[in-house]
């Protein structure tokens, strides 16, 4: 199922590729959004692969079938990961499945590299967003340790504040979470706790860090 | 603090965890012991030496508050702050120094009176002005305050658990009857399960349901959303105005074919909006549906998380089984905790559909520096064996179908401590065989991050 973009996917692609609410809505035009249920096939291996895709809710896996027959897990992409092809267009190494209710925003590769050719923030957006992926996978490989995720969402919080702590406007809590690859019900908890403690105050124009330290002691 | 951003993060996180020792010695070997400059390294220092005093023999402990109140009150001198100065004051007290802790708690006082500290939160000024008075043994004045607290931020419940702890210590301190203190404790955290096949008209059972779960007036309850009981209780919970947290073996899609669907359409109404109105759902099992080896692992996790929420919040946890008359609760892994049980005996209705689900298996997998990793099929078990490693590096997780991953889990362990994925953590509260676990980190895997945690086998453990 294909839906049109909202204006919390437009913060999304917004976060994720790191360019201007411009920028976005040139991504957003040639996006689509689509939503598939718990274990839905999107590919087989060997599948042409024509767009890149961008998870914004739920997983997507990439399962192998090896030679004794068993079903091996590749890997698994999570909320803010992208998956598929990219600058040419490919074929799947795997099948890939999702996990639980996803919702994925995909884009035609073709398209993707001519924006990239046309607008500089894009193309930078998806340097970033490879360098990124390549750091996790990076971090899989090596087993690394690194924060929670309710640790990710507190730190990006912190870096959005300025010196008095104040963040305005209030960030679009959807697209922050994809941004240190969690999920928004995660992140909405997160911030609701901080929330409900004292820490952090909504006010008409965003928020505001009320215990710096407090916040910082919760970023593990 | 210079360079000791990352330092500082794990020595807390060890502190934290139980693993006083440990954090004060790479505390003293970061050279920070030595920082007599820096606020946080000092308010860091008097924690830890706070911590070390209560695990030392009485002998020692007089003179390691003392020190701790060294800390603190360095601490406070280089910065108008109320925390570090009521902990100065609490160490003095705890140190047997009455005077200076009066004189300590008063300028606490003065501090706050006068506007140049105002707490960190609300909560915390007021909670810190309350601390204060109970120091200066004005009980009255004190539970006035702590009460003015908590209407403060009446959900703020971690720090008001933090308090009841600070406020329980100097009562013994003192001798002082604060008995006061239990009508601001949280509420219960609740652990609920029941059998299946209860006609979902049924209204004798959900009556029963209902008036237990009034008795132990829980304000957190945690536990699946199968046909039947579980379905019941949880309409009661969330009638009752509690905090429902799901958490389920399989995804919701899976776990309504298999545990609510063949019971009738009705439950699945009831099921989508129980999980409509969950404060949390959490999936906890496989990918590949549900298994009897995937509900015991959700189990394990929905109690280890209401005995972990109970900790932190320093309240009861409690569960409730509901059951027909006579069923042995043998093998209930609560039952080894030792902590709150209630049972509703209530009689099924025969002949209602049911599928049997496939058995799965859930083992334990353990692993102790440098031997090779062992699998136990129970948990108890691998305690056993785990209860051998001492100052040695151990590691424990447990799983369903997915890879072996503990030998990983040992590169983020620390000498004399158990690291765990955070379902062994969990499995390890249920049964009672830790106080406490800390959360340490994610670790990035292939099949998806796993959240790491460091805790400390109690001696009974295993």
């Amino acid at each position: 199922m294909t839906a049109h973009m909202t204006r919390d996917d437009i913060a999304v692609i917004q976060g994720c590729f790191g360019c201007t609410e411009a920028g976005a809505r040139i991504l957003a035009d040639e996006m689509s959004s689509r939503s598939v249920t718990h274990r839905a096939i999107l590919a087989i291996g060997g599948d042409r692969s024509a767009h890149l895709l961008l998870v914004v809710e739920g997983a997507v896996v990439a399962e192998l079938f090896g030679v004794d027959g068993q079903q091996a897990q590749l890997a698994r992409h999570g909320p803010g990961e992208i998956f598929g092809a990219y600058p040419d267009e490919s074929v799947f190494r795997a099948n890939m499945a999702a996990v639980g209710q996803t919702r994925l925003l995909t884009i035609a590769t073709s398209r993707l590299r001519a924006l990239a050719g046309e607008h500089a923030e894009i193309a930078n957006g998806i340097a970033n967003l490879l360098a990124r992926q390549l750091d996790l996978v990076l971090d899989r490989m090596a087993a690394r340790i690194g924060l929670s995720a309710t640790g990710r969402f507190y730190r990006a919080l912190l870096q959005l504040a300025d010196g008095d702590g104040h963040i305005e406007p209030a960030p679009v809590v959807a697209a922050l979470a994809l941004s240190v690859h969690t999920t928004r019900e995660t992140a909405s908890r997160a911030l609701a706790t901080l929330v409900r403690r004292g820490i952090v105050l909504r006010q008409e124009t965003g928020l505001r860090i009320v215990s710096r330290r407090m916040l910082e002691e919760l970023i593990v | 603090m210079p360079e000791t951003g990352g330092e500082y993060a794990r020595i807390l996180s060890l502190a934290r965890s139980g693993a006083t020792s440990r954090a004060w010695d790479i505390f003293v070997a970061a050279g920070l012991d030595r920082v007599d400059s820096d606020f946080d390294a000092l308010t860091l220092k008097g924690r830890l030496l706070k911590d070390r005093a209560r695990q030392s023999v009485a002998d020692e402990r007089t003179a390691m508050f003392d020190l701790a109140r060294n800390a603190y009150e360095q601490a406070a001198a280089l910065r108008q702050d109320s925390y570090p100065l009521i902990n100065a004051s609490a160490m003095a007290l705890f140190a047997g120094d009455r005077v200076r802790s009066e004189l300590l708690a008063n300028r606490v006082l003065q501090l706050i009176d006068s506007g140049a500290d105002r707490g960190e939160t609300p909560y915390w000024c007021e909670a810190t002005r309350a601390e204060a008075l109970l120091l200066l043994g004005r009980q009255a004045d004190a539970a006035k305050s702590f009460q003015e607290a908590v209407e403060l931020a009446p959900t703020a419940w971690e720090d008001r658990a933090v308090t009841l702890r600070q406020f329980a210590l100097i009562a013994t301190q003192t001798k002082a009857n604060v008995a006061w203190l239990d009508r601001l404790r949280p509420p219960a955290v609740l652990h609920f399960n029941g059998i299946l096949g209860i006609a979902s008209d049924n209204h004798t059972a959900a009556k029963a349901i209902q008036d237990a779960i009034e008795a132990i007036a829980p304000g957190f309850a945690f536990g699946a959303l199968a046909a039947g009981a579980d379905i019941i209780a949880a309409e009661a919970l969330v009638g009752s105005g509690v905090e429902l947290n799901v958490v389920l073996p399989s995804d919701p899609s899976d776990f309504r074919l298999s545990s609510v669907a063949p019971s009738g359409a009705d439950w699945e109404q009831r099921f989508a909006a129980l999980l409509d109105n969950a404060n949390s759902v959490t999936i906890c099992g496989s990918s590949e549906g549900t298994s009897a080896a995937g509900v015991m692992l959700a189990e394990y996790h929905a109690m280890g998380m209401v005995a972990e929420l109970a900790g932190q919040l320093e309240t009861r946890a409690v569960a409730l089984r509901i059951e027909p008359a006579g069923r042995p609760v043998l093998g209930d892994p609560w039952l080894k905790s030792g902590r709150e049980l209630h049972r509703v005996e209530i009689e099924g209705n025969a002949g209602l559909p049911s599928a049997p689900l496939p058995k799965g298996e859930l083992v334990f997998d353990v692993a102790i520096d440098g031997a090779p990793p062992e699998t136990y099929l129970d948990l108890d078990e691998a305690l056993e064996v785990l209860a051998t490693a001492r100052d040695q590096i151990a590691a424990l997780d447990c799983r369903l179908d997915d890879p072996q991953k503990v030998r990983t889990l040992l590169t983020h362990g620390e000498a004399g401590m158990l690291v765990a994925s955070r379902s062994a953590a969990l499995a390890l509260l249920a049964f009672g065989a830790v106080r406490r676990v800390e959360p340490v980190g994610e670790m990035a895997a292939p099949a998806g991050p796993v959240e790491i945690c460091l805790t400390k086998l109690t001696k009974n453990g295993g």
